[in-house]
């Protein structure tokens, strides 16, 4: 059914330039509808450029991208079929969550004040108090509470559990998993960490080094890759090396399969997500930068 | 649009309104007594021949309260600082700006709810602040000495300009929040860029917006004690001078040196006739009272334009500037 729909997200060789830096580039991806997808990559990687140019408050300076079938811009019809929470969760520090979600009320046409109300009534946070008062975690349910009124088909977060402690973290998780289930909107939100976020998610785009590295369903990447141990010569054929790590005689290998290995001489071993997500970064991040490769090795 | 406008510059508006309020009370109380007291004085000088001391007369000639009607001159600076120079930055600063961009209102509707309530704004206590400072200076502007309303000063106070200045310093306030999209840079530039060309076009553009008039008077009108050789009103540009025959202008005294050696010889008694006689006389240079709307007008109509513009640029950075 849902292979019906428009992607939720498609791009194609979309990159975005700062002066003579490119923040992101070549980035081509195609994200379903319904999914709940982690947008991964350190810092720097172009996550938030990625999310604000499909939030339509960038422009790409390269490339084309369509969001829910639109090219994100400033029209009505766009702003209405997504949410967005920034980095931060900015809101109107002087005004009351229930101030928020009263005035939006007037500036979106699909506005559910209801539904937010009561999710934030059942968080019990404190809707007459001015925002700014509030915690993190309550600031970041009520930002939540108030991408979701518009109902929107896309919700684009930010790195929304960066700031939070682990017990907001967890309830923030919680509270958006139960948003996307059926008949929620796709998720696309970003982190640095994946841990943060492989409970909820089902879908995964890896950027780093400004570079899309994976965009595939979570159980694709699991079933893909491998980690293969053997002489140390050329690697098997029909595999893709993420990375290598040379010991004396033996060569580890993070591989991408693009079909079973008949080679006897190479052992063959399942690899967890985040060792897969932590090779593609290190990998990526050595090319430019030597202690994001640290990071990798470490675990 | 209108009710976030209001929620998030409400208690701004309130203040402002209690500011405005206060100033009216004092004007208005004063400004009766002072007409009392105006009227008065013109049912008798006029046979009293006296009607020349009438400034003297209006108690407000102490200082004080002439100096806070002076002071209104500084409000729309203010207006500038505090309505436009945080509109946009504050939004921009506190990030709030991604997420009004991302609620159902495209940016030009954002813009323009914000923006012209902003501005709308800034009209209407301008108005009002002029309106109230031009009725409590009307004995004064009657009377027109020692300033007549077409003075420096007391022309930038009354009329239409400060409506025009109040829209423009907010305008200015908005663009440069819009430009550096920080508060403190917004301000500053609002400050410098408000100051500086309100006081060149004051001083150097606004004496020409129409060729002054020259008004050739016998030498004798610089003599001590002469009666005032100005037209009633009017503002003067170049004061009363002597000119001596060949056209030097030789400002309020002629030298020594310059005088001829008929007259030179004589006792200072008899200069002016001597003088006179030799072809000197004294002129004024001056714009009439009748210009004083027209001048009001184009003045005005400056500022509003430069408003115009800067609104524009503001437009291009709001709608082409990602966020």
């Amino acid at each position: 059914m849902r292979t019906q729909e428009a992607p939720a997200v498609d791009t194609a060789g979309l990159g975005k330039r700062y002066g003579s830096l490119w923040a992101l580039q070549d980035c081509s991806i195609t994200v379903p509808a319904g999914r709940v997808t982690a947008l991964i990559g350190p810092n720097g990687a172009g996550k938030t450029t990625l999310l604000k140019i499909l939030a339509g408050l960038s422009r790409p300076s390269a490339g084309e991208v369509t969001v829910l079938g639109r090219r994100p811009g400033q029209d009505a019809g766009f702003l209405d079929s997504i949410g967005y929470l920034a980095q931060d969760i900015p809101l109107y520090r002087r005004l009351t969550a229930d101030d928020h979600i009263r005035i939006f009320a007037r500036l979106n046409r699909h506005w559910d004040a209801a539904a937010a109300e009561d999710r934030l009534a059942a968080l019990n946070i404190p809707v007459s108090r001015p925002v700014g008062s509030l915690s993190g975690g309550q600031r970041a349910q009520v930002g939540l509470s108030l991408a979701l009124a518009k109902q929107p088909r896309l919700l684009l977060l930010d790195e929304p559990v960066a700031a939070l402690d682990p017990l907001a973290r967890r309830e923030f998780l919680a509270a958006l998993a139960e948003a996307a289930a059926e008949g929620g909107p796709a998720v696309i939100l970003s982190s640095h960490l994946l841990h943060d976020l492989e409970r909820v998610c089902d879908y995964l785009i890896l950027l780093s080094a400004s570079r899309t590295q994976l965009c595939d369903s979570i159980d694709n990447v699991i079933a893909t890759h491998r980690v293969l141990i053997g002489p140390r010569q050329k690697p098997p054929a029909g595999v893709t090396v993420v990375k290598a790590t040379n010991a004396a005689r033996q060569s580890r290998l993070l591989a991408r399969l693009d079909g079973p290995v008949l080679d006897p001489s190479w052992d063959v071993h399942e690899v967890g997500l985040e060792d897969i997500v932590l090779g593609y970064m290190g990998e990526a991040a050595g090319a430019g930068n030597g202690n994001l490769t640290a990071i990798g090795e470490a675990s | 649009m209108n009710t976030l406008m209001w929620r998030l510059n409400r208690s701004q508006a309130r203040t402002s309104a209690a500011a405005l309020a206060a100033l009216a009370v004092l004007l208005l109380i004063t400004g009766i007594a002072m007409a009392g007291t105006y009227h008065g004085f013109l049912g008798t000088c006029g046979s009293a021949h006296t009607c020349a001391d009438g400034h003297s007369l209006l108690f407000r000639s102490d200082g004080v309260l002439n100096a806070v009607v002076y002071a209104t001159m500084a409000v729309p600076l203010l207006f500038g600082l505090f309505w436009g120079a945080p509109l946009l930055a504050r939004e921009f600063e506190a990030g709030t700006h991604s997420l009004a961009w991302t609620q159902g209102v495209t940016r030009r509707r954002w813009l323009a709810g914000t923006a012209g309530w902003a501005l709308v704004a800034a009209a209407l206590w301008g108005a009002a602040l002029s309106a109230l400072v031009s009725w409590w200076r009307l004995p004064e502007n009657a009377v027109g000495i020692p300033y007549p309303r077409f003075d420096t000063g007391t022309f930038d106070i009354q009329g239409l300009v400060p409506v025009a200045y109040s829209v423009f310093a907010v305008a200015l306030g908005i663009a440069a929040g819009a430009l550096f999209r920080r508060l403190l840079p917004a301000m500053a530039t609002t400050l410098a860029v408000f100051v500086g060309l309100r006081f060149a076009i004051a001083e150097y553009l606004r004496p020409h917006y129409m060729t002054p008039l020259t008004k050739m008077l016998p030498l004798a009108a610089m003599a001590p004690g002469a009666p005032s050789a100005v037209p009633a009103g009017s503002w003067v540009i170049g004061p009363l001078s002597a000119i001596g025959p060949n056209g030097q202008n030789h400002g309020n005294a002629i030298q020594f040196s310059f005088m001829p050696a008929a007259c030179r010889s004589l006792g200072p008694g008899q200069w002016v006739p001597c003088l006179a006689a030799h072809g000197f006389h004294s002129q004024v240079i001056y714009q009439p009272a009748t210009r004083f709307w027209a001048f009001q007008g184009i003045e005005a109509g400056i500022f509003v334009v430069l408003a115009a513009a800067l609104i524009t640029l503001t437009w291009r950075l709001v709608l082409t500037r990602d966020a």
